[in-house]
């Protein structure tokens, strides 16, 4: 279960992450000034930000229930921007780094869903 | 210009000025609505730190069956109080490792509510798990019980009239909530924006994050706590049902035994409550947490056997009612009907019983994060109004009586009220032990460091005045596990490597401690800021740091 929860800190923060470094003022801020992404890395980044939070959402349910789950997701998240918001403003190039964090996230809330 | 552009216009701009007012009027009162709900959400890990006492009997290293922790607890109330009106036993559970009981009595002719309340809170005993026997007398304290009911009682005043002021400030913030939602031109660009250093950009921004990342928290929140107190904020339906009858309502709604049937007055003696508890358990294949016996020793006696609801959001707890002379099962919850459910479930998310330790600090986090929203809403007002005097001061002049009326209650509220909590604490400790109505002094402790800091606030509302008290709560916070450390033998020391029933007392200093050390760095940064304006001699550039930064400019 904590296995889970910790699957789902890690894909909510990457989900929010993947979304933010395609956003133009944080593409800016990592990229240098004036700089702005493609709209197919836009796009493909989005949908896997998206699919992180989607995940994540999925993990807190498989650690909580249908009744705990989703008020443990709204905690997470809130949590995960949070630590982003911070990331982005003080280190935006670890928050784009960081964003990979959602790689194992995702890996370890499959594995532990399969395991139960 | 489309007619449909302007319209959004309009009501993005009226919906600032309701957002502003609805939240400016009330803001210093949620700000301590919000901080005591924060804190309450450990309100029994609170009680246990502030009666030491008990700390070395919590920490025993085996305890006994719950059946005869119960069977010890009757007898101990049936030396005390076998004529009582109520009894009620609470078991040893994760979050409390003590049996305690207390009893209440048929109030006699001529007694006040405050008088009957007070008699309430000397009608108990505490018993060591292990032994079995009475434990030290723990201090007079309400401990974390005063802070949950100043959270919607507020103090010094009838509850009716608490709960009526807390019923608006929470509506007035629920607007303040959904308008806010609506004013918020950027809501999806300046998700993750944070901007430091920029006046009232930054204000802004921190307002922003600590309010639209906990959105679904804060809409909660708001929203449950009225639901708490429906059946006052909305009586009509009651009223229309059942007159003025509303604990008739009540005991049939919620089955509710204290409101139950009255006693029959034929003496019978209360059945032994073990076969009971063992029953209970084999049933739920978990024990019971707490008994609550109606009419003990009578023949119309119910003892009701209650459990944690367990992976539920509903705050509405199983249990199982046996005849208390016979000690027969009668009746036993099953699933509650939809509406009771839904109820339960809304009620529940505002208590958050259900929340394992992790659960309830990300709830206690969401909670700060509150305390936030409305601290950097009140401050954006200041800051932004204060533009209106820049030129002004920068001539030597004074700023508006509303700045300076809102900036001392800023400070009174947001520097002051952590000064009182941890005065409040402090009291706990350093009280004489045998002082008279020592409970109430220290709730009167609390309420007279509020006062001071607000008063102080209200003649200096200065920069000086803001790293005083920040200071001051910075120093009483951090200084907790220190005074601990002195006047008990469970500080940090002990309870670190401790057994699993002092690490709530561990978490206490802790969080006191990085609290302290929060309320520091503020000061350090206030101080800083002080000197820096000091630095920016000449007007224009004072005018220039005031002025909003346009990022498009860049």
């Amino acid at each position: 279960m904590s296995m889970l929860i910790l699957s789902g800190v890690a894909l909510a923060f990457s989900g929010f992450a993947t979304n933010s470094i395609v956003m133009d003022r944080h593409y800016a801020d990592i990229h240098g000034r004036g700089k702005e992404p493609c709209a197919a890395t836009r796009a493909r980044l989005r949908t896997l930000g998206w699919l992180g939070l989607a995940l994540s959402f999925i993990a807190c349910i498989g650690a909580g229930g249908w009744h705990i789950g989703p008020v443990l997701w709204c905690g997470v998240l809130s949590v995960a921007a949070w630590t982003l918001v911070l990331l982005l403003q003080y280190a935006p190039r670890k928050a784009m780094l960081g964003a990979w964090i959602g790689v194992p996230g995702a890996l370890l809330a499959i594995a532990s869903l399969m395991l139960r | 210009m489309k007619p449909g552009v302007v319209v959004k216009e309009g009501l993005r701009q009226s919906m600032s000025w309701v957002h502003t007012w609805s939240g400016l009027l009330v803001c210093w009162l949620l700000l301590l609505v919000f901080m005591a709900g924060t804190a309450a959400y450990y309100r029994h890990e609170i009680t246990f730190w502030m009666k030491p006492e008990l700390h070395k009997a919590a920490d025993a290293p085996s305890r006994i069956a719950t059946a005869d922790a119960a069977a010890l607890a009757v007898r101990g109330l049936q030396q005390r109080a076998p004529n009582a009106s109520g009894w009620f036993i609470d078991l040893p559970h994760e979050r409390n490792s003590l049996i305690t009981a207390s009893w209440t009595t048929p109030p006699k002719k001529g007694m006040s509510r405050a008088e009957r309340r007070n008699a309430f809170r000397q009608q108990n005993f505490v018993l060591d798990p292990m032994t079995g026997l009475e434990t030290a007398a723990p201090r007079d304290t309400r401990g974390g019980e005063f802070i949950y009911r100043l959270h919607f009682d507020l103090y010094y005043m009838s509850a009716l009239w608490g709960r009526w002021i807390v019923g608006i400030a929470a509506m007035s913030m629920l607007v303040a909530i959904i308008s806010g939602v609506i004013t918020h031109k950027r809501i999806f660009k300046d998700f993750f924006t944070f901007r430091p250093n920029k006046g009232q950009r930054s204000w802004l921004d921190a307002h922003n994050a600590t309010a639209v990342l906990a959105l679904p928290f804060h809409l909660m929140i708001t929203y449950t706590g009225l639901v708490t107190l429906m059946f006052m904020y909305m009586p009509s339906p009651t009223k229309a049902l059942y007159g003025e009858e509303q604990n008739t309502m009540f005991g049939e709604v919620f089955m509710n035994a204290e409101r139950g049937e009255p006693a029959t007055k034929v003496a019978a003696p209360l059945a032994d409550v073990r076969p009971m508890l063992q029953q209970a358990e084999r049933a739920w294949g978990e024990a019971p947490t707490r008994i609550v016996v109606s009419h003990p020793n009578d023949a119309g006696a119910r003892v009701e056997l209650v459990r944690h609801p367990g992976q539920q959001l509903s705050n509405i707890e199983p249990s199982m009612t046996f005849n208390g002379a016979t000690g027969e099962l009668l009746s036993s919850t099953g699933a509650p009907s939809t509406t009771l459910a839904a109820r339960g479930a809304i009620y529940g998310l505002h208590v958050a019983h259900f929340a394992d330790p992790l659960l309830r600090a990300l709830f206690f986090i969401c909670g700060l994060a509150g305390c936030a929203m409305v601290a950097t809403g009140a401050l954006l007002w200041g800051v932004k109004e204060r533009q209106k005097y820049a030129k002004v001061v920068a001539g030597g002049g004074k700023v508006g009586f509303g700045v300076r009326l809102v900036d001392a209650l800023n400070i009174g509220a947001i520097a002051g009220l952590p000064v009182a909590f941890a005065v409040y604490f402090w009291a706990n400790r350093l009280l004489p032990l045998d002082a008279a109505a020592r409970s109430n002094l220290e709730a009167n402790c609390f309420f007279a460091a509020w006062g001071a800091c607000a008063i102080l606030a209200q003649v200096r509302p200065t920069r000086g005045m803001w790293r005083f008290q920040l200071t001051l709560g910075a120093l009483l916070m951090a200084g907790l596990p220190v005074l601990n450390f002195f006047t008990t033998d469970s500080h940090l020391g002990v309870t670190l490597f401790g057994g699993p029933a002092l690490h709530p007392l561990a978490g206490f200093d802790l969080v006191t401690l990085a609290l302290g050390l929060l309320l520091g760095w503020a000061a350090w940064w206030v101080g800083r800021k002080g000197l820096k304006r000091a630095g920016a001699k000449s007007s224009a550039a004072r005018a220039a740091s005031v002025a909003p930064a346009s990022r498009e400019a860049a």
